[in-house]
């Protein structure tokens, strides 16, 4: 059995060891210390001078009060070097250099004391300052480290919970849709149907423009559009006389930039939980118009439209959080009844900022 | 001969499956072939087959809203395309399913199960039942009807469905049977069933749906047969006999 030993280095130091990298303090730690903090670093030397001055004999005022002042410069540019460095090693550095210097300037202070006594209150009030310079490093670090750390294990979280929910929707929508999909196909093939042929062309162009889709952190509406009519094309295969569609995009919000895969969900919802339950008669708009300043993209069904108790699903979820990290907090999503019955979702694009 | 029930809302795969289970299973006979749930359950009860093959997901009544109104009278056999959420519930083995497109081995291997399964004459489990009633009361649905509208000579009617005695399939139509009288509904009944109030309203015969505070009494007339008697009303209602089961008394 191996026994436990002290580590020596975790007694003195117990905070990052690690540094940090330069790509780290970019998107983590590019802030400068708060007015706050400043003013919080200022009290606290105040009040550590006033209890040196009070320690120290009255003779020695003015030179302590210059060895003071040269502490707090120094302390002051050591922190400040620090606050870019909060690891193991620059702590250690910092702290034996000012613990030499401060070593030093004591003795230069004591020097030409004659008075034992005094010279002792001067060394133990010098030593003392020098003690709480140094604690106040060591706090400043292990801080500084905590906050970084935190800020990157967050922004760690949040690109992965984006990333999971864009490879979810996407797995979401493959399996049960493909499955269905090619077991119409092969019937159609086996019994030498009119309908395979065109099916299967549909769903290649579909499969092609959807995979590589989710790689771009925005589509061109045009080929998002495109992959819509093949989706909407491919479910009236299957579906025959239970479904009919029209598609009314203006010329022009073709070229704007979307999130990939926006109004595929749409769609997808509208002909799943809309359509999919009605018996007959199933009809479905995508509606596409741009005003001054906004491009709004309708989706409606005529199923039962908005339930009680009804929330965004994955794809849902997953389409609003797109749309705001890529286009801007003014981007919406709208869900809520048609008028005269069924569902109707709503996607509005600022103008300036998706052209970008 | 045994008698079989397929239910896929889309055509190629009800097709499909019907030619494979002719080839698979030649000495039984598929008696409907429904293109919804609502029609399922019909036909189940219009033709009593021994084992029925249901797709999942089906406007009106689900795959698994079938089933679990079959309970343990049939044989039952999801179909359905792989990643179904539903399928989890089944992984212990608990009902067979297969997977769209249907591979004729594995259809094989059902129908050999099936074959097995009749001759001992194994029901399904009460577990199961458990488990389908559960899965069904995850299914969104919409909330139930709450006003009919019936077209009575010029008037449309407006009947609120908790004034509503009894409900009785004519043919194409409906007759709902009210507090305030009677008038003829469009929708057929087997879909008015999906839209109502499943606590309220009890089908207890394959044309007839009953409000349940409205039933005096059962009155058992012999062997197979059984009729309602309602309240401060002359006449009577059919039970058939899937449905005897409501009644049984305590």
């Amino acid at each position: 059995m191996k026994h436990a030993r002290i580590d020596w280095q975790q007694l003195w130091y117990s905070g990052r060891r690690q540094p940090f990298t330069a790509d780290e303090m970019a998107r983590a730690g590019a802030d400068t210390p708060s007015p706050t903090l400043l003013a919080n670093a200022g009290i606290n030397f105040a009040v550590i001078a006033f209890v040196v001055m009070q320690l120290a004999p009255s003779s020695q005022t003015a030179r302590l009060t210059a060895a003071l002042v040269a502490l707090a410069v120094i302390g002051t540019s050591v922190a400040k070097w620090l606050w870019w460095r909060p690891w193991a090693k620059p702590l250690l550095q910092a702290q034996f250099g000012v613990a030499a210097l401060s070593t030093l300037l004591v003795y230069g202070m004591t020097r030409r004391v004659a008075d034992r006594a005094d010279r002792e209150s001067i060394a133990l009030a010098m030593i003392l300052g020098m003690a709480l310079l140094l604690s106040g490093f060591w706090l400043l670090v292990l801080w500084r480290a905590a906050q970084i750390e935190g800020r990157l294990r967050e922004q760690a979280e949040r690109e992965k919970a984006v990333e999971m929910a864009g490879r979810l929707a996407t797995a979401q929508m493959e399996p049960h849709f493909l499955f269905n999909t090619l077991a119409s196909l092969q019937h159609w093939v086996h019994t030498k149907d009119d309908r395979a042929a065109p099916l299967l062309d549909a769903l290649i162009t579909f499969l092609r423009a959807t995979l590589p889709m989710f790689k771009h952190p925005l589509v061109a509406a045009r080929d998002e559009l495109a992959a819509v009519e093949r989706y909407l094309q491919i479910m009236q295969a299957r579906m025959g006389a239970r479904l009919a569609f029209r598609i009314e995009v203006d010329e022009p919000l073709r070229e704007l930039q979307l999130p990939p895969g926006a109004l595929l969900t749409l769609v997808e919802n509208a002909v799943v939980h809309g359509l999919e339950t009605k018996l007959s008669d199933g009809q479905l708009l995508l509606r596409g118009r741009a005003d001054a300043s906004f491009a709004t993209f309708e989706v409606i069904d005529n199923g039962p439209g908005p339930q009680i108790g009804m929330h965004d699903g994955v794809g849902l979820g997953n389409v609003r959080q797109r749309l705001m990290l890529s286009c801007g907090p003014s981007a919406s999503l709208t869900l809520g009844a048609a008028p005269g019955g069924g569902f109707r979702a709503e996607l509005k694009l600022p103008l300036i900022a998706s052209k970008a | 001969m045994t008698q079989i029930l397929i239910a896929d809302d889309e055509e190629a795969p009800r097709e499909q499956l019907l030619a494979a289970l002719t080839r698979a299973w030649p000495e039984a006979k598929v008696v409907a072939a429904a293109t919804n749930g609502a029609d399922a359950w019909d036909a189940f009860l219009e033709h009593e087959p021994q084992v029925c093959f249901l797709d999942i997901r089906m406007p009106g009544l689900s795959g698994i809203d079938v089933a679990r109104r079959i309970g343990d009278q049939a044989q039952v056999v999801f179909v359905t395309a792989y990643g179904d959420h539903a399928l989890d519930a089944f992984d212990a083995g608990a009902m067979d399913y297969l997977l769209k497109p249907v591979e004729p081995e594995r259809l094989a291997q059902a129908v050999q199960r099936l074959r097995a399964r009749l001759a001992a004459s194994t029901h399904t489990e009460a577990s199961t039942q458990a488990l389908l009633q559960q899965l069904a009361e995850q299914v969104r649905r919409p909330a139930p009807l709450a006003v009919l509208q019936a077209s009575v000579g010029r008037e449309l009617r407006m009947i609120r469905t908790d004034e509503v005695i009894y409900f009785e399939s004519d043919s194409r139509y409906t007759r709902v049977v009210y507090a305030g009288g009677d008038a003829l509904l469009r929708t057929p009944l087997k879909e008015l069933l999906t839209q109502l109030d499943e606590q309220l309203f009890w089908q207890v015969h394959r044309s007839v749906i009953v409000n349940h505070r409205h039933i005096a009494a059962a009155v058992r007339v012999d062997e197979g047969n059984m009729h309602l008697r309602l309240r401060d009303r002359t006449e009577t209602l059919p039970v058939s006999r899937h449905f005897q089961a409501l009644f049984k008394g305590q």
